[in-house]
């Protein structure tokens, strides 16, 4: 590797507003602000290995029944009638709402799994220790997903569905709902507990030591 | 205290895996992740402009369809989306209410104005400090999913009260375009490109 690059990997930019600063050494826990917007540069997660695996791995145990036990139930005149979030897709496409199907697929199923697995696959591989270079490009989908994974306003509407539903009939509460928060909670730590900053560059590593 | 800029150095982030690179060219690959990208994202301003107006194209039969038909016992009650915040205040549950209202109506509204503040700003210069420009965007970038509420609040009602003539729900044509509409405010704020507030002189700031 030439000079000017050991220079490079020196240097930090801010992501939001394109200051330059030197790269300081930060211990775990502590994480690098931009001095001038304030926004978060980089961060030296405790651990971040293992938890993640271990996060990761737990919300895909919930994925299932997350998807396919039912939410909630409601009860009038001795009729019942309960739906899971594979219901309300099916039900949106045989009623031919194809655009809120696909979005509903896309936010709360689709995206939450691809960076669960993502998050555990490369968790996996580098507490393994077989870091391959065509992890890069995998490891690219999980920051491009960032923004469209919608579970906790999916959460949000449970509850307000749930008010409404509370005055006009009986309500049951379903397993499919107690799952649903668990996978929440295991998505959103592992947002927590996984050290993009690190990965990255156990990923370049591993690259600059196959190529030389 | 000065501070200089990548771009002022010749350098560039790549904006998946925060790699810095030297600048060869206007568009370049990262020696990090290889995905190609620019130094400032290109047509920032032409392309948040484009979604921003389709969003506000959209916003009107947004609000204007119903969202949900609601049949009990042989009635058709069609709902919009103010329709059916009125329902949860006759039913007195006034938290539930203004949280609907401020996801699904002020939400969409405020992210349309600060976009289009924002892009103002870039071409003309504002009476808000840069700083203060940058939080307004990343309110708005934070902001971005949580009016999906009401389509999923939609989805599951549609999917649970399905009790046959007694009561059912129907999705109406509204949530088709208040989904799109969502999409294309979320499309037009990951357009914008933040950095442009900063490329201003720094006494300007």
């Amino acid at each position: 590797m030439t000079e000017n690059s050991t220079e490079l990997s020196q240097l930090i930019i801010c992501p939001k507003c394109d200051a330059l600063a030197t790269k300081p050494t930060l211990l775990a826990g502590q994480k690098a602000m931009c001095g001038r917007c304030q926004a978060k540069l980089f961060e030296h997660k405790a651990n971040s290995i293992d938890r993640t695996l271990a996060v990761a791995l737990a919300g895909l145990v919930f994925v299932i029944p997350a998807m396919t036990l039912p939410l909630m139930g409601v009860g009038m005149l001795g009729l019942f009638n309960q739906a899971s979030l594979v219901d309300c897709i099916a039900v949106l496409i045989a009623n031919d709402f194809y655009v809120v199907a696909i979005c509903l697929f896309l936010f709360t199923i689709a995206i939450p799994i691809v960076r669960l697995v993502t998050a555990f696959y490369i968790a996996y591989r580098i507490k393994r220790g077989r870091v391959k270079p065509h992890l890069l490009r995998f490891f690219c989908s999980y920051h491009t997903l960032d923004h469209w994974v919608m579970l906790n306003v999916f959460l949000l509407g449970m509850v307000v569905s749930m008010y409404k539903l509370l005055s006009m009939s009986q309500l049951t509460i379903g397993f499919g709902f107690s799952s649903f928060v668990l996978l929440l909670l295991c998505s959103t730590l592992v947002s927590v507990t996984l050290d993009q900053h690190a990965i990255w560059e156990t990923l370049e590593e591993s690259r600059e030591h196959k190529y030389g | 205290m000065s501070i200089s800029t990548a771009k002022q150095l010749g350098l560039g982030l790549c904006p998946k895996c925060h790699k810095v690179n030297k600048m060869h060219s206007a568009k370049q690959c990262c020696s990090r992740c290889h995905s190609s990208f620019h130094q400032r994202k290109p047509n920032s301003l032409k392309l948040t402009m484009a979604w921003t107006v389709t969003a506000i194209i959209f916003l009107f039969p947004a609000n204007l369809l119903p969202m949900m038909v609601i049949n009990t016992l042989g009635d058709r009650d069609a709902s919009t989306i103010l329709g059916g915040i009125d329902y949860f205040i006759n039913d007195g549950v006034y938290p539930v209410a203004i949280i609907v209202f401020v996801a699904s109506f002020l939400i969409p509204l405020a992210k349309i104005a600060g976009l289009i503040l924002l892009m103002m700003s870039v071409k003309k210069g504002s009476k808000l400090t840069v700083a203060q420009r940058a939080r307004l965007f990343h309110f708005i970038e934070f902001l971005g999913p949580w009016s999906m509420l009401d389509v999923f609040v939609v989805a599951l009602m549609v999917a649970v009260v399905n009790l046959g003539f007694i009561t059912s729900i129907e999705a109406g044509t509204g949530s088709t375009y208040f989904t799109l509409m969502v999409i294309f405010t979320m499309l037009a704020a990951q357009s914008f490109d933040p950095r442009l507030l900063w490329d201003v002189p720094e006494d300007e700031q």
